[in-house]
């Protein structure tokens, strides 16, 4: 059995030597490896022989069948390479598209700003839309003749009140928030408040009726301007890279007292000075300042014994930055197209 | 408003510093200068021409042609229609390119056949004078060839200055209050302003003063009117001139130039009235009905509350806006009045927006100005008029009328204080320099404490110790201020429960579910309300719209997804979106609307609203599928029921809607639209929407949504699949329920099957479960699940009148 065995095994790897096409090949693999086939009986006696012979016969049955499947295999592939050079699999069909979600762009730059607030301690909350014009306006420090609260900048709902006045608005910023926090939460506070405004403000592609804002404030017993500075500087940072730089000058808003703007080193051209900075290198981004005393006042904090800043900007401009929009009314269109994109 | 810096020399030495840095450090400190326009940018591509030779358009009677030298190599053919133009004159010519200051852009033209290459300007077009009579011949001294701006010597630099960052700083609104600033800033010395008081002859006793009544005492505080006699109206001088038009102002003539000159260097408003015309000054509110033909030649409606000047007979001025045609001076005026006054800020703004005339006079007053500029500004005016004018006789004294009562202001300022607010030292040195280099008087009270009185030009701005931190800051540089992060304990920060959820669910739906996040106008329109059997009588409305698109306060979110829907399906074969966002209801149940009082502000609240559109008739069925799965996967497992309902949103298909019902409470609904409804509306998918109250949802889901381990079954369940035969219109729901309900061992019921057709009966459904027995105690015997089921069959028969259905 074992002469047959080898006398088979030589046989084989004769033949396979011979084979020309994958036809030839196929019979030989019939004839030589099916169930059916002499090699298949030979290995299917082995059961029947005694546990020496078995062993013995057994381990070089083994390596016999071994030997000839790679000889097969190497063969096969070779007539393979030879019948079908590339192959039939054309790598750069395309992957099947798959449908997703899309949170808004403005979702996704509050998210990562509230979480960046969060981190540092900052509460996040909310606001009624539809304000009263005492926190709107009066709580803020905005004098009673204030061109701000004329119906020309504000959306005013038609309902009187007692004394038969408009004292409704769609809040034209997220800042009366920060007297609903003061008074709900008082000092220390540190929160921001994300949230839709509206201004009465014919739209084109630049100005929008309405939009988005983050306000925050910070409120303790030793808060200043340099902490203000502080925080904003490493906002920049976080949101625009560590060589983001802070830059500040004057400006006048009723609710801060000194007041300020703020602009961040341009990320696109890292200060050198491109279209989207207006060649500035500074990209105009926050108002700013330390918490008029009134405001606190206004909100139940003792403005004498706490301090605090307060900042805000806005969203849309951020997202429109980030991804070079030049229209911010896509942002309330509903239009797919543009909203699959994010 | 436009600075000219030649102008600001005459109080300031800025020799030696460049036009850059003055922009930069006002911009940094003070205000923000948008611009340095170079003069001589005005008059880009204007030059000196000689003419060399003229003669007739051969097609037109009243055109010329001019052959001129520029001073290079060719010579430039330009066709003119001014009569006044000969051979050897020295002439302005716009060339190719030029943009005049009205605005016109010089281009290569045909004129009736002949190449023209360029203008011949009159002095209007150049925006130097009024004069269009003929084109503007120059003297001699100009050179052929030569930049127009150069020949008039304009080597002056403007600074542009955003309005709106002098908005609270009615001390800047001229080249005296800049000047001031930058003086602070350069570190440099102020030149006081000069203004001679004028001084009167005896008055001459047959000859009257003009009378000055203020019946409107609240809103001006203070009134100046100088009598001039013997004036003469003519062009100003060309040193007026080109200051002016330094700044952009055109000269009109030398009285207005005068008072104009004044206004732009101390920020005082002046007006100069015929006297012919005024017979008396009163200064009062309009009259009903009251009308007056302003300078511009406009008829303005007055209102009763307008502040106007007057004379005995009429209106002559607004008061602090524009003068009225009546009593304009002209070129044949004799005798004027000049008033310098002090109006109630807002009154003028107001009357100035409603009459859409926002002047530079108007302007200034509404910032709010110092009364004290007045006698300073009249005086000035006077002296200038007196060089103007040699010949004009000052017979009557200033008459002076006065409602003021200005007090002065005294801030103390606690140095330790203001080292606190600032987190940085500033040497107190440095800070008295800033503040007395302002005006600010400063007297140190004790060690520390400093009393600083306001002077009077800052009285508007300067109130609170704040204010003076601001000062100090703001000169000594926000940018040297050095940054600090505030050391404060750990607090984690309390989290809204409501925001938290608002991001998960949105998460859910992006990320798992495919849905696009919408953001939609809180506002709809009357009419899309009117296509969706809407009644819009109880929304909220806008007093103010921009637009008939956005007028009322949305009370469904589902309306403006509708909108999206149509916007959209063009492009999209299916539209899956959501939205959450404010709704807005005409009943009371808001936040308070003060600190005090309890009155509320109209109830407002979240809304998530989910709309699914596809071609393939599904929608209802498929967005139940979202809308459940979803609150699942928020709330831990709590498992929506779908309600029948006749009463729903008037736009819901008659038979697929139903309420949302979670844990017994009804959350909203869902509904596909009504087909007519849908074709009314051009929504041509078949759309189904949902819409929660997304506050009721979290209610429920942070009572009954929480997770619990619940311990690995021990013992084996037994699972029988069961088919009913039963009536139609019975629900789900019900059948559902009774199986739920019928046993203590049946923990499970899922439908897998609904069929209805071939081998039942019209009116008849099969509905087949799988049911899931199970014991906690012990493993159940198929004995014992048969007894419950047989039981269960015949009570289902004896309710529903239900067969078991066999396959």
């Amino acid at each position: 059995m074992k002469e047959k065995l080898l006398k088979l095994k030589e046989e084989i790897i004769s033949k396979l030597a011979e084979v020309k096409d994958s036809k030839n090949l196929k019979d030989l693999e019939e004839k030589y490896f099916s169930r059916k086939s002499e090699f298949n009986d030979i290995l299917k006696n082995i059961k029947d022989l005694n546990d020496d012979l078995k062993k013995e016969f057994g381990q070089l049955a083994n390596n016999v069948k071994l030997e000839l499947f790679k000889s097969l295999s190497e063969i096969k592939s070779k007539i393979e390479n030879k019948e079908n050079p590339k192959g039939d699999v054309d790598p750069t069909l395309p992957a099947d598209k798959a449908e997703f979600g899309h949170l808004h762009p403005i979702t996704q730059i509050r998210n990562e700003i509230e979480s960046l607030f969060s981190s540092m301690g900052f509460m996040v909350l909310d606001g009624p839309e539809l304000e009263s014009d005492y926190y709107n306006f009066t709580a803020l420090n905005f004098a009673p003749h204030h061109p701000a609260r004329e119906m020309q900048d504000t959306f005013f709902v038609d309902i009187k009140n007692k004394d038969n006045q408009y004292d409704m608005v769609m809040r034209t910023h997220t800042s009366p928030v920060q007297i609903r926090a003061m008074k709900k939460y008082g000092a220390p506070l540190s929160a921001i408040m994300p949230g839709r405004c509206f201004r009465n403000e014919a739209t084109d592609a630049r100005h929008e009726h309405t939009f988005y804002q983050v306000e925050g404030i910070m409120i303790g017993e030793n808060i200043s301007f340099a902490h203000l500075k502080g925080v904003l500087e490493l906002v920049g940072k976080k949101l625009y890279g560590k060589n983001t730089k802070l830059r500040m000058r004057p400006k006048y808003y009723p609710f801060v007292e000194p007041g300020s703007n703020g602009e961040y080193t341009c990320f696109l051209c890292a200060g050198k000075g491109c279209r989207v900075c207006k060649h500035t290198g500074w990209l105009e981004i926050l108002g700013c300042g330390m918490i008029h005393p009134e405001v606190l006042k206004n909100g139940g904090i003792d403005s004498e014994k706490y301090s605090g800043f307060a900042f805000g900007f806005g969203l849309d401009r951020l997202v429109m930055l980030k991804y070079n929009i030049d229209d911010t009314r896509l942002f309330n269109s509903g239009d797919l197209r543009f909203l699959k994109q994010f | 408003m436009n600075i000219s810096l030649n102008w600001i020399k005459e109080f300031v030495n800025l020799s030696g510093l460049k036009v850059e840095d003055i922009k930069n450090k006002l911009t940094a400190h003070t205000v923000e200068v948008e611009q340095i326009i170079q003069q001589g940018d005005r008059f880009k591509n204007v030059v000196v021409a000689k003419i060399l030779d003229v003669s007739k358009h051969p097609k037109a009677d009243k055109l010329q042609i001019a052959i001129v030298d520029i001073g290079q190599e060719e010579s430039l053919k330009i066709v003119c229609g001014a009569p006044n133009i000969s051979t050897g004159q020295l002439v302005p010519l716009a060339m190719v390119g030029a943009i005049l200051p009205n605005g016109l852009e010089i281009k290569k033209a045909e004129i009736r056949g002949e190449q023209s290459f360029g203008m011949l300007c009159a002095e209007d077009e150049l925006g130097l004078g009024k004069d269009h009579a003929g084109i503007m011949i120059l003297d001699k001294q100009a050179k052929v060839g030569q930049n127009f701006a150069e020949y008039l010597n304009l080597n002056d630099i403007v600074l542009e200055i955003d309005n709106k960052s002098i908005s609270n700083r009615p001390d800047l609104w001229g080249h005296y209050g800049i000047s001031r600033e930058l003086a602070v800033l350069f570190d440099l010395k102020l030149k006081k302003y000069e203004s001679k008081e004028l001084k009167i002859k005896k008055q001459k006793e047959d000859i009257k003063n003009i009378e000055v009544e203020i019946k409107a005492k609240k809103l001006c505080s203070k009134y100046l009117a100088l009598k001039i006699d013997n004036i003469k109206i003519e062009d100003s001088p060309d040193w007026l001139k080109e200051k002016l038009l330094a700044i952009g102002v055109k000269s009109i003539n030398n009285i207005v130039d005068a008072t104009n000159y004044v206004m732009f260097e101390l920020g005082q408003p002046l007006h100069a009235f015929d006297s012919d015309a005024v017979d008396k000054i009163i200064v009062r509110m309009a009259e009903k009905n009251e009308k007056i033909i302003t300078l511009d030649d406009n008829e303005k409606k007055l209102e009763e509350n307008d502040l106007i000047i007057a004379s005995s007979k009429e209106a002559i001025a607004v008061a602090g806006v524009i003068g009225g045609k009546n009593s304009e001076i002209n070129n044949t005026s004799n005798s004027i009045i000049i008033e310098s006054a002090n109006f109630d800020a807002v009154s003028v703004r107001k009357t100035a927006q409603r009459l859409n005339s926002r002047t530079d006079a108007a302007m200034r007053f509404e910032k709010g100005l110092d009364p004290n500029l007045c006698l300073l500004a009249i005086n000035k005016v006077a002296e200038i008029i007196k060089k103007l004018c040699p010949k004009a006789i000052f017979d009557f004294p200033i008459i002076s009328v006065d409602n003021l009562n200005d007090k002065e202001r005294i801030i103390e300022l606690d140095l330790l204080w203001a080292e606190k607010i600032i987190g940085q030292k500033i040497e107190s040195k440095e800070i008295k320099r800033i503040l007395e280099s302002l005006g600010l008087i400063i007297k140190e009270k004790s060690k520390n404490i400093l009393d600083i009185n306001i002077p009077s030009w800052r009285l508007k701005d300067l109130l609170i110790k704040e204010d003076i931190i601001e000062e100090i800051i703001r000169i000594f540089g926000y940018n040297n201020i050095v940054p600090i992060l505030p050391k404060t304990e750990i607090i984690p920060p309390e989290k809204d429960y409501e925001m938290e959820m608002e991001g998960e669910i949105k998460n859910i739906l992006s990320l798992g579910y495919k849905f696009s996040e919408i953001y939609n106008y809180s506002f709809v329109s009357e009419d899309q309300l009117l296509k969706l059997d809407l009644d819009p009588k109880n929304y909220i409305k806008l007093l103010n719209p921009l637009s008939s698109q956005h007028t009322l306060l949305r009370q469904t979110l589902s309306t403006n997804l509708l909108s999206n829907i149509k916007s959209n399906q063009a492009k999209y074969e299916n539209i899956n979106i959501f939205e959450i966002g404010n709704i807005f209801l005409n009943i009371a149940g808001g936040p308070n609307k003060d600190n005090d009082s309890s009155d509320s502000l109209p109830y407002q609240e979240k809304k998530l609203a989910i709309a699914l559109a596809k071609d393939k008739k599904e929608s209802f069925r498929g967005l139940k599928n979202v809308v459940f799965n979803a609150v699942y996967e928020l709330s831990n497992g709590l498992e929506l029921e779908f309600l029948p309902t006749e009463s729903i949103i008037s736009w819901a298909d008659k038979k697929e809607k139903c309420l949302l019902i979670l844990e017994g409470k009804e959350i909203g609904f869902l509904a596909k639209i009504d087909e007519v409804i849908a074709g009314k509306n051009g929504i041509k998918k078949e759309t189904a929407i949902c819409e929660i109250d997304f506050k009721n949802l979290l209610n429920i889901i942070s009572k009954f949504g929480k997770k619990e381990y619940e311990s690995l079954a021990k013992f084996p369940s037994i699972n029988r699949d069961l088919a009913f035969v039963i009536d139609k219109k019975i629900l789900f729901n019900d059948i559902k329920k009774e199986i739920k309900g019928f046993h203590d061992l049946i923990t499970e019921v899922d439908l897998f099957d609904v069929y209805s057709g071939q081998n039942l009966e019209a009116d008849k459904k099969s509905m087949a479960f799988h049911i899931n027995y199970h014991s906690k105690e012990k493993t159940l015997t198929n004995e014992e699940v048969d007894v419950i089921q047989n039981n269960l069959i015949k009570k289902m028969e004896e309710k529903f009148g239900s067969k078991v259905r066999d396959f």
